[in-house]
């Protein structure tokens, strides 16, 4: 039997050990999305349970799957920090902007 | 005369002052993260959709697509070497790295494993493209949601 609440504690601590050099909201909204996703693979590991019960999956390639799952989650974490700094950058972009309209409405 | 000088100097000292503020601004404000690039959108788009149609080749001999396995990987590479010379790209080349290493189970792992096995069973291959093409769609979307060039001041 898949202990799934195994599997989202592991994913659960890889994205705080990613996130812990963002702020705190960033980092809350990072871990929110991470565990919608993991919820949406518990029917993965219902599936190849079922597979496997039914002997259309061996057991190597049962452990084979549950392995390629746990990569996948690390994927998808590098992918939720990588839009979080990108909305950083965007905020410091509009940080700038307003900082140069500001200038430059003062001088007209 | 003194006036017009006297206003001369006011105005030019608040314009210089507030340029220099947005310059230490912007020099202290380096990206955190690389900017969109087509070509390495392309890149991952292209991988996934070959990799698939790959991976259902696996209820065949290895030996029989041993050309178009090292083809792909060598698109692999490219794409892997494409990502680490960008800068600030490290979480782009983190997943380069683990969709291409024999070690884990993605599609370099997929690949080690049809050379082992010789042939893959249909329904683990299905499950396995699953997996593969879900890690796709993970490196293209965190290109896809990076900054455009054109979004940059």
């Amino acid at each position: 039997m898949i202990n799934f609440s195994l599997i989202v504690e592991e994913f659960r601590n890889e994205l705080i050990s990613l996130s812990s050099d963002l702020r705190d909201d960033i980092k809350d909204a990072l871990l929110q999305d991470g565990l919608d996703f993991i919820e949406g693979s518990k029917a993965d590991l219902e599936r190849w349970s079922n597979l496997f019960a039914a002997g259309q999956l061996s057991r190597e390639e049962l452990e084979w799957l549950l392995r390629s799952k746990r990569d996948l989650v690390e994927m998808e974490a590098l992918k939720q920090k990588g839009l979080a700094l990108a909305r950083i950058d965007r905020y410091r972009n509009a940080v700038t902007q307003s900082a140069l309209n500001a200038v430059f409405k003062g001088i007209s | 005369m003194s006036d017009v000088r006297t206003w001369y100097v006011y105005w030019l000292s608040r314009i210089t002052a507030g340029l220099v503020f947005i310059a230490l601004l912007s020099l202290g404000c380096a990206p955190s993260i690389a900017l969109y690039s087509e070509r390495a959108y392309d890149q991952a788009v292209t991988l996934k959709a070959s990799s698939l149609r790959l991976m259902d080749r696996a209820v065949e001999p290895y030996n029989d697509h041993e050309q178009s396995i090292e083809s792909l990987l060598f698109e692999m590479d490219k794409a892997y070497e494409y990502a680490r010379g960008r800068p600030a790209n490290e979480l782009s080349t983190r997943q380069w790295e683990i969709l291409r290493d024999p070690d884990r189970h993605l599609l370099g792992g997929f690949i080690r494993r049809w050379e082992e096995q010789e042939t893959l069973s249909p329904f683990f291959i299905s499950e396995a493209k699953e997996q593969v093409g879900h890690a796709f769609d993970t490196v293209i979307g965190l290109e896809s949601g990076k900054i455009r060039p054109s979004e940059v001041n």
